[in-house]
């Protein structure tokens, strides 16, 4: 067998007192897809940032094609074939798409101009490979974050790397997208392009990827087959024991209407009605642009309403800002945890009391005591896994940072949860853990509505499903009898297939 | 972990600095070190103290993102008013029974409370403007700097308003408030107010909450338009103190005071620990970053160094200070 191309040997990492890597091994085969996976803060994305330069191992040994090689920068990294798509999506908003493409990237023809034309002929390849349907001039600040990672996909293609590191690279991506992204791999993979590829999502695990190699707490657990091998095993190697895939919690009785919108047009939405009650666990969902996240934009009073009516427990609202609308009792967790959501150089702490810091103060001095007795529950319902409360949210693992930008929607309690991808990044158990929150939060007669990529996971979670696309509502589906190929083909559609309301003639 | 390593290396820059200032110090005929004695003390306090108690407040605007450099000309309004007040309005009464000292301690405060206020106002009208009209806080405050300035020097003529030392009001203001325990007292007080406001209020919190990550800020529901203009607020309330101090000391109004004196302000708070981008930093680093300003001064003028490469010193320590903690910082 030839030599691997990449491999790390007894490679180990600290963050102050945090062991990320203790003597983790990996190796990788040509031209084969490897998956990497583990729970939250097991060490995937220290690994993959090792491996790519960006960060240092302070022991261990990366060699590739069996050589010892010195990674000591993402440029070392790039001039050796091997590229990288940051959990992160580390992008200049202020550069347009093609410059984000082009800038440090030491296959743009040095010495040629990085004129827009000469941008826009090098990326238009990579763009249309990695299904990203904007133009090269369109500033990166202005895209989804689906669409941000699809720029990432096409950064790296366009590095012409022997290897492909990709960090999650679906966490914000639905169906159609992810598909293309798989056909991708399979095209890299003929060319004899190593794909390492990190990824909570098991299915997904089984679909692309030839082995996997399990970390669990910093430590390399077994590289599998993954042909001779299945989910539960995979699972039970990440988590050390049998998991409990929670069943889908019976119908409860829905409680009176909460939320009702009619008409809703704002810049993306179309002429949207819906109803939400109490009790009820509302689904949402579309492509990426489907305007499924501008819903929970209008609702928070971050875009304006053209037309049409909010009613918020029997009374219109019209938010003027989120503060207006967490005021009248609508919480909403945005969909991007680093650009809206944490505070990364505060603490834990901070981060999960900003939006309750008026319940825990007198005469404007904050009550430190009560501010850790009441996070002290939702730490422990969160299995939050951090060095300590005090550390800064930049030093936790992806899907830890998550469960603290959901731990302060948790304590502001508001009648109206609107959480956009809350599992975006999280590991198999610790979903396990967030859908169970959700129904405990539908069971205390809350209403919320969730936005997923994740269709299997909406269809366990929800009681009823509204397909947006293209701004407009296509179906609501009762969540019992939707698939997902139904859900798809509303989500495709352009027209509305809902059943149009009988009209009697008075 | 972090926060203690980076606040022990300006702590440990302060004990180099002063270590040396200790080592070069010229030696009194009695063989003591002047710089250790006393008075020098004691005198390197009363200097850093204006600029000390506008870095305080000049944390705060730092940490939300901002920036105020309309510090120096709100000083001078603020001083300008001051002796305007003081001399124009009381001008010739002199006061010697105890009904009467009651009274002109009240044509003081109002004098203070007048030019204070004024100051206050324009850094309020700072914030307004920043956070309504979404214009950067440089620009916004550069204006104001100009202009406050240009309102100043209108006001006054452009000439300075003498504070002489005779038995009226301005004299005895002037008596009472250039006495080092008062100067020192003032900067203390203010110090400590700044440094609980900070890490112990919800405004402290939103502070930084908003100069780490405003778009989550706002998410998050913050306010954060009142916020910005309370910080700005401050800002300017802290400098007009600091004008009333220097009517004091100087024995005048001087519409040109306090000149370049943002950007002392600026060194002071980045030496001690916040970067220009916001979100993270401290009262007690910035008071550390003052007292290398002041130490590092005086050291060098006790050993007559021209002042002009005393300012090309500091230009080298505010660098390299930066420099160090810059490191660190990423990632
Ligand atoms: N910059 C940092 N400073 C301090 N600790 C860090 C830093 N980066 C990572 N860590 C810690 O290292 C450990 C591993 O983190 P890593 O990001 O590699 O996890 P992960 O397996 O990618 O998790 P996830 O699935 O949540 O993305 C975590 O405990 C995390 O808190
Ligand atoms: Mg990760």
């Amino acid at each position: 067998m030839a030599a691997p191309l990449l491999e790390a040997r007894d490679v180990s990492k600290r963050f102050g007192g945090v062991a990320a890597l203790r003597h983790a091994q990996f190796s990788l085969r040509p031209g084969e897809v490897h998956a990497l996976i583990g729970e939250n803060g097991a060490g995937k994305s220290t690994l993959a940032k090792i491996l790519a330069g960006s960060v240092k191992p302070d022991a261990g040994r990366i060699l590739i094609d069996g050589q010892p090689a010195a990674i000591a920068s993402p440029l070392d990294a790039q001039r050796l074939g091997i590229g990288i798509i940051y959990q992160e999506l580390d992008l200049f908003p202020h550069l347009t798409v093609g410059e984000n493409i082009v800038i440090g990237n030491l296959c743009f023809p040095e010495g040629r101009l990085t004129s827009p034309r000469n941008v826009d002929a090098f990326c238009r390849p990579f763009l249309e490979q990695a299904g990203l349907e904007c133009g090269a001039r369109r500033m990166a600040g202005s895209l989804s974050i689906g669409e941000r990672q699809l720029l990432a996909i096409a950064r790296a293609l366009s590095m012409n790397a022997r290897a492909i590191l990709m960090d999650e690279p679906t966490s914000s991506l639905f169906d159609d997208a992810a598909e293309r992204l798989f056909g991708l791999i399979r095209e890299l993979k003929d060319r004899g392009v190593s794909i390492v590829y990190v990824s909570h999502k098991m299915d997904e695990i089984f679909r692309v990827c030839d082995r996997a190699t399990v970390l669990r707490d910093g430590e390399t657990v077994e590289t599998v087959e993954v042909a001779a091998t299945n989910a539960g095993e995979i699972i039970r190697l990440m988590v050390g024991r049998n998991l409990q895939i929670a069943a889908r919690p019976y119908r409860r009785p829905l409680g009176e209407v909460v939320l009702e919108a009619h008409g809703l047009t704002s810049g993306k939405l179309k002429d949207v009605s819906f109803q939400l009650h109490r009790s009820e666990v509302l689904g949402v969902a579309g492509l990426v642009g489907s305007g499924r996240s501008e819903l929970g934009a209008a609702l928070f009073g971050l875009d304006r309403i053209r037309a049409g009516a909010i009613h918020l427990r029997g009374s219109p609202l019209q938010p003027a800002s989120p503060r207006d609308a967490i005021r009248r009792g609508i919480g909403l967790l945005p969909e991007d945890r680093r650009l809206e959501g944490l505070m990364m150089r505060m603490s834990v702490i901070e981060n999960s009391t900003l939006a309750v810091l008026a319940r825990m103060q007198k005469l404007g001095f904050i009550r430190r005591r009560q501010e850790i007795s009441a996070l002290g529950p939702v730490v422990r319902q969160l299995a939050l896994n951090c060095p300590s409360l005090a550390s800064p949210a930049a030093s936790l693992s992806g899907g830890n940072q998550q469960k603290v930008l959901l731990a302060r929607w948790l304590l502001l309690d508001p009648d109206v949860f609107f959480l956009d991808d809350p599992t975006r990044g999280i590991d198999v158990g610790a979903k396990q853990d967030i859908y169970r929150i959700i129904d405990g939060l539908a069971a205390a007669g809350k209403g919320v509505m969730l936005v997923s990529s994740e269709l299997p996971d909406l269809l366990r979670c929800c009681d009823r499903i509204l397909v947006l696309s293209n701004g407009r509502l296509t179906a609501v589906y009762d969540a019992k009898e939707a698939t997902q190929e139904t859900i798809m083909a509303s989500a495709t559609s352009f027209g509305p297939h809902m059943r149009k309301p009988v009209k009697d003639a008075p | 972990m972090l926060d203690l390593l980076r606040r022990a290396q300006s702590l440990a820059a302060l004990s180099g600095i002063l270590v040396l200032a200790i080592l070069i110090s010229p030696v009194a005929s009695d063989g003591s070190r002047i710089f250790l004695q006393p008075g020098n003390l004691t005198d390197i306090l009363r200097q850093i103290s204006l600029i000390g108690i506008i870095a305080l407040a000049m944390t705060f605007v730092i940490l939300t993102g901002g920036i105020d450099l309309s510090v120096g000309s709100l000083l001078a309004i603020s001083t300008t008013l001051t002796a305007m007040a003081l001399t124009r309005a009381w001008p010739h009464a002199s006061y010697t029974s105890h009904i009467l000292r009651a009274i002109l301690a009240s044509h003081i405060l109002r004098a203070i409370l007048a030019a204070v206020a004024v100051s206050t106002l324009a850094g309020a009208v700072n914030g307004a403007v920043i956070s309504a009209l979404r214009i950067q806080p440089f620009i916004v405050t550069l204006a104001s700097m100009i202009g406050v300035r240009g309102l100043a020097k209108w006001l006054s003529s452009n000439e300075n308003i003498d504070i002489g030392f005779g038995r009226d009001v301005a004299a005895e203001f002037a008596a009472v408030f250039r006495q080092k325990a008062i100067v020192i007292g003032s900067y203390a007080c203010a110090a400590a107010l700044f440094w609980i406001l900070l890490a112990r209020t919800v405004f402290g919190r939103h502070v930084r909450a908003i100069g780490d990550n405003e778009k989550a800020a706002e998410y998050a529901g913050l306010p954060i338009r009142g916020t910005k203009i309370w910080v700005y607020s401050l800002s300017g309330l802290l400098s007009g103190f600091a004008g009333v101090l220097y009517a004091a000391e100087n024995h005048q109004g001087n519409p040109n005071a306090g000149v370049a004196y943002e950007l002392d302000a600026i060194a002071a708070v980045v030496i001690g620990g916040t970067p220009l981008t916001g979100g993270k930093g401290s009262i007690s680093g910035t008071i550390v970053g003052t007292l290398i300003m002041g130490v590092l001064t005086n050291m060098l003028r006790l050993k007559n160094v021209d002042s002009n490469v005393e300012m090309m010193i500091k230009a080298v320590i505010i660098v390299l200070a930066v420099a160090v903690q810059g490191r660190d910082s990423d990632k």
